[in-house]
């Protein structure tokens, strides 16, 4: 059965972007996360799957951040929870 | 795609899909050239860069294309990013004797071949069709999908020059949506270098081997052109965030939430009704294509 016109996009998310220091990649994270939930609509009891994107090893000082960190953080209980998108 | 398969699944109901980097400010990009660093680095070879190039030097030497054409890429999508207030490069007009200037990185790549390191972050949701209708904007209905991975190790690799993943990843997306090329308003193309913007839309058939510098003159991706591509500035001269860069515009863009470049009456475009993204990965190792259109 073809996936044809099923599935739709409802939120975007951007965080502030350029050269920001003092910033981390779980901030960056979580605030697109939050900011995508908001512009969808939607509360985030209702995000039961989340999904990041393959990521770049972690900056000096910082922890690894993984797809249960940034659910952990957001306050969710995925079902589903990945890492790579594409 | 995974998002899509767990929804099929019905595993989930809204997936979330999340990018973030403090890739300009910290020093990850580095350690990963560190870790990148393998027997290569010895002759000089290491990184993304360097391996994009080799794929571009391999390119000029089974067809028409280099510099000239790249410029096209590089000046075009900086048009678009001087119209969009979000993009790093918003206030950075560049000319043809600015890309001319622009120094070397790795032959035949000038800086302004490269995409930008960015500190933020980008993210989307997705769900079905049905619980698109009760939400806040417009829909953004996904009408097909491809994806390709011709995950070979890029140094004995025959498919740098193309066809990449994109040929197939293109094929199959436009026979799930049942268009034609020719149906496509615009298109969001990962571009981590200017090549990788040649080398997907010729494998996705917008035009032969070769004729990518032809296509490309008189601005036909620019504000007013006749196939709009990478219409935020794309990585080039907006923002890295991945694949969530150009996907996220097409969507934005068919939300009709786009500001000054707006697709339409503003910039001389159609008003897009289907835009075509791609997202790749590795040295052209990995590739998907979405086709997006109103819901």
């Amino acid at each position: 059965m073809s996936l044809k016109n099923k599935y739709a996009i409802v939120g975007v998310g951007y965080t502030p972007q350029g050269v920001i220091p003092g910033r981390t990649t779980l901030g960056f994270h979580l605030e697109a996360c939050a900011a995508a939930i908001a512009d969808a609509g939607l509360r985030r009891e209702d995000v039961d799957g989340l999904i990041c994107y393959r990521g770049f090893p972690p900056s000096e000082g910082e922890t690894e951040v993984t797809p249960y960190l940034v659910a952990q953080h957001l306050g969710l209980s995925p079902v589903f929870l990945a890492q790579d998108a594409n | 795609m995974h998002a899509v398969g767990v929804l099929e699944a019905g595993l989930c109901n809204y997936v979330l899909l999340s990018y973030g980097h403090c890739g300009r400010s910290g020093d990850s990009m580095m350690r990963m050239l560190a870790g990148l660093n393998a027997e290569d680095a010895v002759f000089g070879h290491f990184g993304a860069t360097g391996g994009y190039a080799l794929a571009a030097r391999r390119a000029m030497h089974e067809f028409r294309t280099g510099p000239e054409t790249w410029k096209r890429i590089a000046v075009g999508q900086r048009k678009w990013a001087n119209l969009n207030p979000r993009a790093m490069m918003c206030h950075r007009p560049m000319t043809d004797e600015d890309y001319d200037r622009s120094p070397w990185v790795v032959e035949p790549f000038r800086l302004a071949d490269n995409c930008l390191l960015t500190d933020g972050g980008r993210a989307c949701i997705i769900t079905t069709r049905e619980r698109a209708r009760d939400l806040r904007h417009p829909p953004v209905v996904i009408m097909g999908l491809g994806m390709c991975n011709p995950a070979a190790d890029p140094a004995p690799a025959s498919h740098l020059a193309g066809p990449t993943g994109a040929r197939r990843a293109g094929e199959m997306a436009l026979r799930m949506a049942g268009i034609a090329r020719d149906d496509i308003d615009a298109c969001e193309i990962y571009d981590c270098f200017t090549y990788t913007v040649e080398i997907t839309l010729q494998d996705y058939g917008f035009f032969g081997p070769g004729e990518g510098l032809d296509w490309l003159q008189g601005g036909t991706i620019e504000p007013g052109g006749s196939l709009p591509v990478n219409t935020s500035g794309g990585l080039l001269s907006e923002a890295y965030f991945m694949g969530l860069t150009p996907l996220t515009e097409g969507v934005m863009q068919l939300m009709g939430r786009c500001g000054e470049r707006q697709l339409g009456p503003k910039t001389g475009n159609k008003t897009p009704e289907i835009i075509m993204c791609s997202d790749n990965g590795g040295i052209l190792q990995t590739h998907s294509c979405y086709i997006l259109t109103k819901g």
